[in-house]
């Protein structure tokens, strides 16, 4: 199966908007190598050339050179064999709404920027000190929730922030995720960690605690909900049913949703609401005996989160993050966070 | 305790003893004992030589005092209402504030003009004006507000001494009262020019001028009962004004509030805001500044009107409690 990859205009600066592309060096029907420059793009600070994120076909031009293009807006289409995930849970027939990855016409709405809320503030009212304070610490206002009087940032809302660098650097690559639509996650830099727990817990639990550990963690989500997808082995093949915000509704309601979803799935069926809105996965091995796999992060995901099979009393958690947000440390401490609020 | 009445008498006191080049003109300033009986027995203990009933004639008045100031005497004139003041424009604003720089300065005017100004007297438009800013436009002058009997007696004896014109604004209704603080004895001057940090808190900075101080300081004293803490600076001298304590409060602060008497339009506090807008203490300023002023009306007649179109203690504290919850 091959799909219609749009490569989009990439954000390379904090204040860029616009691209101009320069020329191409690719013509349509080319075939090329991941990595091979497809086109050359000025922007206010650098030059840049884009590379081709995979291998494939070049199947059409969309911009003309000397064009100036919206970052996140397609420069061109190319075909590619390359399945845009590792992991292909759904067969042809069925395909997980995650997966819906292709349409170009979608692609170049760029909907998932929509609902991503650390865009959402574009003109920002702030408070002078609240200015000072961003900028001595580096954080983009655009990024930061207003609660003052006629959506003004107040010094809560920036000391709220709680910023590090870090941080700051995620958000910047978030935005660039956004900006490029949907990335290859093959070609993320990702990292996994482990622990071995001594505890029980079943799926609902689990999710319930992963989510409110990522409550915390806005600027991971680049959403405004929390959907936790459990992967769930049918003879049918995998079935990704998404919980939306699970740690919102009382443990034995979800309980009772993740009871009745995952026999449903178990019978080829999940409701159409469920299929869509992931922002993390949570993968359970404990059925397989295994006690641990390094999955790679779906599209738009910078968290997955692996259940192992070390004893009855043991359970091996793995953390899956890309590392464009998340730093080794980082990422060590959400799994000690997710192992406290197990 | 002296009333701020009393306290300005004790000052012109202390003036025509130190020097006999002191005089006081104005009308009814003598045998009346002035209009709101700031002179009082002034008459009888120094003689009509230097306490001068006058003609009801602003610009004459103020003209002599002008005449008498470049010949080496240190007039004080009383204006009866400084909505009167506008008689006499010319004088205050054309030669007084202007001779010595026009002259290379080979002379000076060592005058004060003394003025009660404001409402809540029920004396309406023509008899209520607060006209701060009408005179801190004014290059040359000089221009005192006192807030209370202590520092309207050792800011009058600095106005005295001042080889410059000085236009000093006395609130009527502040003429009754007797500070917070007692008066010191003595002939101990306070410098022009010097702010005055009336109290200090971490969350709010209060810049108020004349009776808005006495407004801002009992908001500040019941909203420190609620864990609300303001520092209250009276500026005191509006020309030459002393920001640095304003710059400093705000530092810590964060909050300004500002409150004057007079109509919002043009008014004097509005330099303190632009001075803050323009410093490098802006950027410590985590909630917009507020200010609180007169209306943009003549003062009307009907007492709560009256009441309703300058600000009332209710009003700085709703302001002073809204910026702190809203802005943290």
């Amino acid at each position: 199966m091959s799909f219609k990859y749009p490569v989009v205009m990439p954000k390379m600066s904090m204040t860029m908007e616009t691209g101009e592309l320069i020329n191409f060096h690719v013509k349509v029907g080319d075939q090329v190598k991941s990595g091979d420059v497809l086109f050359e793009v000025m922007t206010d600070k650098i030059d840049m050339e884009v590379e081709a994120p995979a291998d494939g076909v070049i199947d059409s031009l969309v911009a003309a050179p000397g064009a100036v293009v919206e970052i996140g807006k397609p420069v061109l289409i190319m075909l590619t064999e390359t399945e845009v995930m590792s992991f292909d849970f759904g067969d042809d027939d069925q395909p997980v709404a995650a997966l819906e990855v292709a349409a170009p016409t979608s692609i170049v709405e760029v909907p998932i920027a929509v609902a991503a809320p650390i865009i959402v503030n574009t003109n920002v009212k702030a408070v002078p000190k609240a200015r000072v304070e961003a900028a001595n610490r580096g954080i983009d206002l655009r990024t930061v929730h207003p609660t003052g009087p006629d959506r003004t940032i107040t010094m809560q809302d920036v000391n709220g922030a709680q910023l590090d660098p870090a941080i700051i650097k995620r958000q910047e690559a978030n935005k660039a995720l956004i900006a490029k639509g949907i990335e290859m996650t093959r070609s993320i830099a990702q990292a996994s960690f482990n622990r071995r727990v001594k505890a029980n817990f079943d799926h609902a639990s689990l999710i319930a605690a992963w989510a409110k550990v990522l409550r915390g963690r806005p600027d991971l989500a680049a959403h405004e909900h929390i959907g936790v997808a459990l992967i769930i082995e049918s003879k049918y093949g995998s079935a990704l049913p998404v919980f939306r915000d699970p740690d919102q509704a009382t443990l034995n309601d979800l309980r009772t949703l993740v009871a009745s979803t995952t026999d449903a799935a178990k019978n080829g069926k999940v409701p159409v609401a469920m299929l869509s809105g992931a922002t993390t996965t949570v993968f359970d091995l404990t059925t397989y005996s295994m006690s641990s796999a390094t999955p790679l992060l779906f599209p738009n995901q910078v968290t997955s989160v692996t259940i192992g099979y070390e004893s009855e009393t043991t359970k091996n958690i793995s953390l899956t993050i890309d590392l464009n947000f998340c730093d080794f440390y980082d990422g060590a401490l959400l799994l000690d966070a997710l192992v406290a609020s197990l | 305790m002296l009333t701020m009445a009393e306290a300005v008498r004790e000052a012109m006191s202390i003036a025509f003893d130190e020097r006999p080049e002191v005089f006081l003109l104005g009308e009814d300033v003598g045998i009346y004992g002035g209009a709101f009986g700031v002179s009082g027995d002034m008459y009888h203990r120094y003689g009509a030589e230097r306490v001068l009933d006058t003609p009801i004639a602003e610009l004459g008045i103020v003209g002599a005092a002008v005449g008498a100031a470049l010949s080496g005497m240190r007039p004080i004139v009383e204006i009866q209402f400084s909505d009167f003041t506008a008689q006499a424009m010319d004088q205050i604003a054309n030669q007084a504030a202007k001779i010595h720089f026009m002259l290379g300065g080979a002379l000076h005017v060592p005058m004060v003009l003394r003025t009660p100004q404001g409402s809540g007297t029920g004396a309406a438009a023509q008899h209520s004006q607060n006209l701060e800013p009408w005179f801190a436009s004014v290059p040359g002058l000089k221009v005192v507000v006192p807030s209370n009997p202590a520092d309207a007696k050792g800011l009058l004896l600095a106005a005295i001494d001042d080889p410059n014109p000085v236009i000093f604004l006395e609130h009527k209704l502040l003429y009754k009262i007797p500070g917070r603080d007692p008066v010191p004895e003595g002939a101990t001057r306070i410098p022009l020019g010097v702010s005055k940090v009336v109290r200090e808190g971490k969350d709010l900075t209060i810049v108020a001028t004349g009776i808005m101080v006495n407004k801002s300081y009992e908001v500040a004293e019941k909203l420190a009962v609620e864990g609300i803490s303001i520092t209250l600076i009276d500026p005191r001298t509006i020309s030459p004004l002393d920001m640095q304590p304003v710059f400093e409060s705000v530092e810590k602060t964060g909050r300004l509030l500002v409150v004057q008497e007079g109509p919002a339009h043009a008014g004097f506090i509005n330099e303190v805001i632009a001075q803050m807008a323009g410093s490098s203490s802006f950027g410590s300023l985590i909630a917009p500044i507020k200010r609180l002023a007169g209306m943009n009306i003549p003062i009307p007649y009907a007492p709560q009107l009256e009441k309703a179109a300058v600000p009332q203690i209710e009003d700085i504290e709703a302001a002073a409690r809204e910026i702190v919850k809203n802005w943290r």
